[in-house]
């Protein structure tokens, strides 16, 4: 699609805006969108507050709208869909939302530099959910049973490096049948 | 007794604090694009843990519109949840206040709103239903993202934190441009309340977390606490710079407003908010006496067209005889202080 300012290079932010019950949708390529906004004529946050009956509600996807597209995408992956759901990075890109959990796996590559733009990080610090907790001290405990068992074998000793894998069998099988439980 | 009717801290510039916490579950797609069957069943699955917990549960596609309405000026639910289509349901908890919904924009939108400023403990209240849950369903989760949502600018934390401020002598002042952009450059946003874009009715204001991702809950609560306290005293000193003849001219529109407000006959929705923002200002500068800033979020919440409508035996059947039923909905709630 062709930028609808200049109509030579290609559109790459969608931008949507709704003022004073007024919407107003925009594809642009990135230099007209800054030119634009430095002119004031798009804003960086367009989601205004309307309703009367409320003062609470943000709605934020017009500014993750106008962060996308800054970026470049990854060709390849604009026609590929997410297994799980059928969408597309188009479809996310275009609706600003994503279609499902497994569509951030699908499309990681394309996501994350997005979502890095639009919180300065992609990188989570707050609370885990508990399962991800025993996940995490799984990882660790076996990543140390793996150190034990090389240098068990290094050592030539073969009776705790017999017991070490079985231990490392036991853990490995755990996380198998647990991922398997997610699904 | 819902948050609206109870005391709550810091109540001279902050109205109410709301905690929100999306969560959503693994192997359903995020609702938009969640069938009817799965839904329902979505809802079912989650209904036991909650009503165990306390919480009742309302299906939205079962009420009124007006029910739904209310139930967005309570707060409880956002307005694309009250006006959506297919089955969706409210789980709601009084005294401390929480509301679940299920199947709003994610699969949960676990909140929990407070009178007056206080997110630490709305933190802890939300996060305690979230613990609950979170034992007996696998939420999405990526080590990298966070809690996984269907609108990216939700990701990582999930939480989002809204403070409604009461800033009369700051708007009048017209400082709230540069507050703006000062806040917009430590990750906060701030916007009018009861107003079309950036205006605001009432000198009310709504300051939340723009970010989510990238930072722990308590890091996320503090600078948005430390913001709200600071804005909160620079609110106090502009209160307190008012002198001389204006002070005269302001003392005299907030007698008025109280005048108005105790022996109106009709009053409208838009008046209602502007007397309310008269009299909570004339309580904090004294000039206001026996009533309570409590009771006035009592009214600015009951006396919203919805739940005030449902507060009535005989339904007003036009916006006069609602307007006149806002004015005796007014006098009872300042003589019950």
């Amino acid at each position: 699609m062709l930028c609808e300012n200049c109509k030579k290079r290609t559109a790459t932010v969608f931008y949507n805006e709704k003022l004073n019950g007024k919407s107003r949708s925009l594809s642009l390529c990135g230099e007209c969108a800054s030119k634009l906004r430095e002119k004031g004529e798009i804003q960086d946050v367009t989601s205004m507050i309307e309703s009367f009956a409320d003062p609470f509600w943000a709605t934020q996807d017009t500014l993750f709208n106008d962060f996308f597209g800054i970026s470049s995408l990854p060709k390849k992956a604009e026609h590929s869909a997410c297994s799980f759901c059928g969408s597309t990075l188009t479809d996310i890109l275009q609706n600003g939302k994503v279609g499902c959990p497994e569509c951030y796996s699908t499309f990681r590559d394309a996501l994350t530099p997005l979502m890095r733009s639009l919180h300065g990080t992609s990188l989570h610090r707050g609370s885990v959910p508990q399962r991800q907790l025993a996940v995490r001290a799984r990882n660790e405990q076996l990543g140390k049973l793996r150190k034990e068992l090389q240098k068990a074998l290094s050592e030539e000793d073969y009776e705790s490096a017999a017991s070490l894998r079985d231990e490392i069998r036991t853990l490995e099988n755990g996380k198998e049948m647990n991922q398997n439980g997610l699904v | 007794m819902a948050w609206y009717n109870e005391q709550g801290k810091m109540t001279d510039t902050v109205i109410s604090t709301r905690v929100r916490l999306a969560r959503n579950l693994v192997g359903y797609p995020f609702p938009s694009s969640l069938d009817s069957t799965s839904a329902n069943e979505l809802i079912e699955k989650l209904s036991s843990p909650l009503e165990e917990s306390g919480f009742r549960k309302i299906h939205f596609s079962d009420i009124s519109a007006i029910m739904a309405t209310s139930y967005v000026e309570r707060h409880y639910v956002s307005p694309s949840f009250a006006t959506a289509e297919g089955p969706r349901a409210l789980f709601l908890q009084e005294k401390p206040d929480l509301a679940v919904m299920v199947c709003e924009e994610d699969h949960l939108r676990i909140q929990s709103i407070l009178p007056g400023f206080d997110p630490e403990s709305g933190y802890q209240k939300a996060a305690a239903v979230e613990h609950r849950l979170d034992r007996e369903f696998d939420f999405a989760f990526d080590e990298e993202l966070g809690y996984l949502t269907h609108c990216p600018t939700n990701l990582g934390t999930g939480m989002r934190v809204s403070v409604m401020m009461f800033l009369p002598a700051l708007s009048a002042s017209s400082c709230i441009g540069s507050l703006s952009v000062q806040l917009a450059k430590l990750g906060l946003t701030l916007r009018g309340a009861f107003g079309e874009g950036s205006g605001s009715i009432g000198g009310l204001y709504q300051i939340s977390n723009r970010l989510t991702l990238g930072y722990a809950e308590e890091e996320l609560i503090q600078a948005l606490s430390e913001a709200v306290i600071q804005i909160a005293e620079r609110e106090r000193r502009a209160r307190k710079s008012i002198r001389g003849e204006a002070l005269e001219k302001l003392t005299d529109r907030i007698k008025r407003s109280e005048g108005t407000l105790r022996y109106a006959h009709l009053l409208s929705g838009k008046e209602l908010i502007r007397l309310l923002a008269d009299l909570r200002l004339g309580i904090s500068l004294g000039i206001v006496q026996g009533i309570r800033q409590e009771q006035l979020t009592s009214l600015l919440v009951e006396g919203m067209p919805a739940t005030l409508t449902l507060s009535s035996e005989n339904a007003p059947r036009n916006e006069a005889s609602r307007d006149k039923l806002r004015a005796q909905k007014a006098q009872s709630i300042l003589l019950g202080g």
